[in-house]
């Protein structure tokens, strides 16, 4: 078992209560898709377990070390074992592919290196090797904003390839994107869990990818889980249950 | 799932947190009407009735006076207040929603408004008469005339002059950037807010910059002057003192607007505090700094010319030198001079700073 998160709470500015005891485990491995409408705390419930904002209570029980509320050097440790991609991909718009590939290694950097950019050959060649990955090795030099949006996701998705992360969280990582470059995205994703065993963690929308590509669903509303299974037993009476009664599903091929 | 206590206090807290709002509304409420009490009884009294109606020439001041009518003022502005009646309420939006309350701060916002024009009228002596006499339209002939005919002998001390206090400018510009960079991370609200000590820090900074910002280059001129002496120097450092003040603050406010998704995505990464000010601050802000910097030392152009006067050196020195002796075609040549450059600076920094972007 690789997390565990148990009865976790995270209240904003003392009025929105965006998590209201979440509990569920993740084995090594696993493809665990996280669905449920705009707000349901998908998005907070992910960086909860990586840390970007601190829960307010509860814990977070990641490979037998609770990281709920840690702080300074051990959170940064904990930070670079997890690896995180995002919907506006938000890498460093002017600086090159390469650069914003390697600044995923920045946590396991000195300060003085990282400034003044004096990476070793084999921090260069592992960039190299996890641009090969996604498929964009020829790009390298170019600034990152000229790209398209699948190809800075990919990036993205080299980016945190470079912390060769125990887990690899996902927030809606193919919402920005067309439907074919969204597949395209995803099957990086499949291929990194497969080949590399590195556990997934994604919040998704659509759940034509959902049954496509989740090992494991857990569907949130209104900051609870309503729902935790195998995508193919998701039927009508769950989605409207998750997606409330008027939703109508949408295809996406 | 969610045990129920939770939801309880969190909606108590919420319930608790509006009423202490609404309190602390009513309580500044209150000091904004005896304000506005005071302060209509202090115009009508003292700039309409004094000084127009009875035309004293020296108005009578006594404390005690003033005594009174604080009194007076706190006494109505708190009943007004209380009674959730008066403008203040309406203003904060805790007032009475009845016709009466709505009819009588509406007239009281007129008769605000209509005494501090009077009192404004009054104060700044407006006198249409001196605009348009014939005593004073020959003024303005003798001096337009001296404008449109320059003495040209003194061009080349005046171009001297000019290229000094374009110097003085560029230096304070130059030496201005290092602190000022060092200051702007250091106020800027989203690097500094996590942690108490920083936050600190970055509140007396602030207070310190407002503080500087808020006294004119002219004025720190006139501090540097006795300071440093008379000249050059004296102006350079007064319009340095002040660039680093204004321009740290356009700096933080660059470094607060950028947007967060970098930033999130680096700390992701494991990466300490001045990696994520590198990779994920820097970039988004060199070039917003860069075009203010470059504006700046537009700024500093005119500010020279102003400084000058005061005794900072370059053309504004020399200007006041001529105007001192009534020497008008020279102080037309060198008013020429300095529109000229800069109209041209203007243009040079605008243009610089389109290219950058």
């Amino acid at each position: 078992m690789i997390l565990k998160v148990d009865n976790l709470h995270k209240i904003y500015n003392n009025d929105t209560h965006a998590l209201k005891g979440v509990s569920f485990k993740v084995e090594e491995g696993e493809f665990l898709v996280v669905i449920g409408l705009s707000g349901s705390g998908k998005s907070t419930l992910l960086r909860c377990i990586n840390r970007l904002i601190e829960p307010t209570s509860g814990t977070v029980n990641f490979m037998g070390k609770d990281i709920a509320h840690i702080k300074g050097e051990e959170l940064r440790k904990a930070k670079a074992k997890i690896g995180m991609v995002f919907q506006q991909f938000n890498l460093i718009k002017r600086r090159s592919v390469l650069t914003n590939v390697l600044t995923g290694k920045l946590g396991s950097l000195g300060t003085f290196e990282s400034i003044f950019e004096k990476y070793s050959e084999e921090v260069y060649k592992e960039a190299y090797n996890n641009l090969e990955t996604v498929g964009i090795s020829e790009k390298a030099n170019i600034r990152a904003d000229s790209l398209s949006g699948g190809q800075q996701q990919r990036v993205a998705i080299a980016r945190s390839l470079m912390q060769n992360p125990m887990l690899l969280l996902a927030d809606e990582p193919v919402a920005s994107l067309d439907p074919a470059t969204s597949n395209s995205i995803m099957q990086y994703f499949e291929k990194i869990n497969k080949e590399r065993g590195t556990t997934v963690i994604c919040n998704l929308h659509f759940l034509s990818l959902v049954r496509r590509y989740a090992s494991r669903v857990i569907a949130l509303k209104a900051g609870e889980i309503i729902y935790e299974g195998l995508p193919g037993e998701i039927d009508e009476t769950w989605f409207k249950t998750i997606y409330g009664e008027e939703a109508e599903e949408v295809e996406i091929r | 799932m969610i045990s129920p206590e939770i939801e309880l206090s969190t909606r108590m807290y919420i319930e608790k947190n509006k009423k202490r709002q609404d309190k602390f509304k009513l309580v500044k409420a209150v000091f904004l009407d005896i304000f506005f009490v005071f302060y209509s009884i202090l115009v009508v009294r003292r700039a309409i009735y004094l000084k127009f109606i009875l035309d004293l020439r020296d108005l009578p001041f006594s404390w005690n006076e003033i005594g009174i009518i604080l009194i007076i003022s706190i006494i109505t502005g708190y009943i007004w207040g209380t009674s959730r009646t008066s403008l203040s309420c309406r203003l904060f939006g805790i007032a009475k929603e009845d016709k009466f309350t709505k009819w009588t701060t509406e007239i009281f916002a007129w008769f605000l408004f209509d005494i501090t024009f009077i009192a404004g009228w009054i104060v700044t002596k407006i006198s249409l008469v001196g605009l348009f006499s014939s005593e004073g339209l020959q003024g303005a002939e003798r001096i337009f005339n001296s404008l449109f005919q320059p003495q040209m002998g003194i061009f080349d001390d005046a171009l001297f002059a000019m290229i000094e206090t374009i110097y003085i400018a560029l230096v304070a510009t130059l030496i201005s950037i290092p602190p000022t960079l060092v200051i702007s991370f250091f106020t800027a609200r989203n690097l500094m807010k996590e942690n108490k000590i920083t936050f600190a820090i970055y509140y007396i900074l602030r207070i310190i910059l407002n503080f500087v910002r808020s006294i004119e280059p002219l004025i720190w001129a006139i501090i540097f002057s006795v300071w440093v002496g008379i000249g050059p120097f004296a102006g350079m450092v007064a319009l340095l003192v002040h660039t680093i003040a204004s321009n740290a603050k356009l700096y933080s406010e660059a470094i607060e607007g950028i947007e967060q998704g970098p930033v999130e995505a680096i700390s992701a990464t494991g990466a300490n505090k001045i990696q994520i000010v590198w990779y994920a601050v820097v970039p988004q802000i060199v070039l917003p700094f860069l075009s203010f910097t470059i504006y700046r030392w537009d700024i500093n152009v005119r500010m020279a010319t102003i400084i000058g006067l005061v005794g900072g050196g370059g053309i504004g020195t020399m200007l006041m030198q001529y105007q001192g002796l009534a020497r008008w075609h020279e102080v037309g040549l060198i008013v020429l001079m300095i529109a000229f450059v800069v109209w041209v600076m203007d243009y040079i920094s605008a243009k610089i700073r389109e290219a950058i972007y």
